[in-house]
């Protein structure tokens, strides 16, 4: 009975980290389009989310790397995947308090890596996957989306930078619709998955899958995908608020670009089932479109705050982590910590909100 | 370093992932940009009744949008599969 519980718990915690992810990303995903004004903005937050819950059913590799390539799954139990959960949230939480950058995907990976360690021992964690499928790729992945936009560019000016803009613009706004929509559906292929592979984790705690035997169910991927793009359908309207503010000035065939590139690194690590921080890629292909142009037009701050969240998400989420797993020790091994932990976040959601909210700065103050 | 070593990271695989996002990327943005080009230059070719002329850069246009759409598609096909 105290193990349903806690799965019901974890469950619903996953999928309000999915919910959030979504939420927080639309930013990304939609920015270039808005901001060139390919789409209109309702209508780009609406093909994003739809394209976002598609992507989510096109693989299953990414799924399967975070529910059994990081942690040794026969060690887990529905408690350490909380503990995990909510380290993960626990460390996003403080992160856009402060407005420090964050990466919901290494903050997740972080967190349950962190919860197996106090839970079960580091001889649990599989270090090897942890160093090979996540933290090269997530250090290699902008990298190569800032190359990759920055050389399309170049192509792109030396195709058509003699032919009149008008027609030129047109042809590249029409093309970001394309480029966009592949951009969102890389989107929910990899971040969804990350979700998935967390319940089917919990599903395997609970002894509802073998741990020789993964495999991700049906209604898990149906629920991710639904969560992600619901998240990116609400987050929405805080685009539509800010966009004046916090995005970044290109030309059509910049964000074209910039979106093809973000696109196709994050879909060909998804193929591969590298679990990646699609905020850092898609900032990676923006920056190089944009340095291919001009350099100063980049903002380099940002760079260095995303290098700043490479470094430092990681390790804080694996000791919120750890923390949340302590914290749910002290009221023994059944239930109760679990769910004292979910109100006490909860509340201290609705805290940090309404102290947001008096200080007028909680649409602005987003980690990028 | 042990970093390097094949068995902890599989360099193979991530040097796929590279050569797959970056010739996927750049091959999709030489092929819009021909087919700006030609939807351009078509248009400008027609008004001047330059017909000829006209027809080979419809079939440059044609050709940039063929093999973005098959890139995507294909892109598509070979991430679903098994």
């Amino acid at each position: 009975m105290n193990s349903d519980i806690v799965f019901v718990i974890v469950v619903v915690t996953a999928l309000a980290f999915d919910f959030t992810n979504g939420f927080h990303d639309t930013a990304n995903v939609v920015a270039t389009s808005i901001s060139t004004r390919a789409m209109p903005p309702r209508i780009a937050v609406g093909f994003a989310a739809l394209l976002n819950f598609a992507g989510a059913f096109i693989s299953l590799k990414v799924a399967a790397t975070v529910g059994s390539g990081i942690v040794e799954s026969a060690a887990i139990t529905p408690t350490i995947v909380f503990a995990g959960l909510i380290g993960a949230i626990g460390w996003n939480l403080i992160t856009w308090y402060f407005g420090l950058p964050s990466s919901s995907s290494h903050a997740l990976i972080g967190g349950l890596v962190g919860s197996v360690v106090a839970a079960a021992g580091a001889d649990q964690v599989i270090w090897s996957g942890l160093l090979g499928k996540v933290i090269v790729p997530a250090l290699i992945a902008p990298v190569l989306a800032f190359l990759a936009a920055a050389i399309g560019i170049l192509i792109v000016y030396r195709v058509v930078g003699a032919l009149r803009p008008g027609p030129v613009t047109g042809g590249f706004k029409l093309g970001q619709v394309a480029s966009g929509g592949l951009l969102a559906l890389a989107h929910g292929t990899n971040d969804a998955q990350k979700t998935m592979g967390v319940i089917t984790l919990a599903l395997i705690a609970h002894g509802d899958i073998a741990a020789n035997d993964f495999h991700v169910p049906r209604w898990v991927v149906v629920a991710a995908a639904s969560a992600i793009a619901l998240g990116t359908y609400t987050g929405g309207w805080r685009i539509i608020k800010t966009m004046g503010s916090r995005i970044i000035k290109m030309d059509s065939a910049q964000g074209f670009s910039a979106q093809g590139a973000g696109a196709a690194v994050i879909l060909a690590a998804s193929h591969y089932g590298y679990p990646l921080s699609t905020t850092h890629v898609i900032a990676g292909g923006v920056m190089g479109a944009g340095a291919a142009k001009r350099l100063s037009a980049v903002r380099w701050g940002v760079a260095g705050n995303i290098a700043v969240a490479w470094v430092l998400t990681l390790p804080a989420a694996a000791l919120m982590g750890a923390i949340t797993w302590g914290v749910t020790r002290i009221f023994g091994t059944g239930a109760v910590g679990p769910l004292v932990v979910s109100i006490a976040l909860l509340l201290t959601i609705i805290a940090v909100f309404a102290r947001r909210l008096q200080r007028g700065s909680v649409l602005t103050a987003e980690a990028s | 370093m042990i970093v390097f070593a094949d068995p902890i990271v599989d360099w193979a695989t991530i040097g796929k992932v590279i050569a797959a996002a970056l010739v996927s990327s750049i091959g999709v943005s030489l092929a819009y940009s021909l087919a700006v080009l030609g939807a351009t230059r078509w248009a400008e070719m027609r008004n001047a009744r330059r017909g000829p002329e006209a027809t080979g850069f419809a079939l440059l246009g044609l050709f940039g949008v063929a093999v973005c759409a098959a890139a995507i598609v294909g892109g598509i096909i070979v991430m679903s599969s098994k």
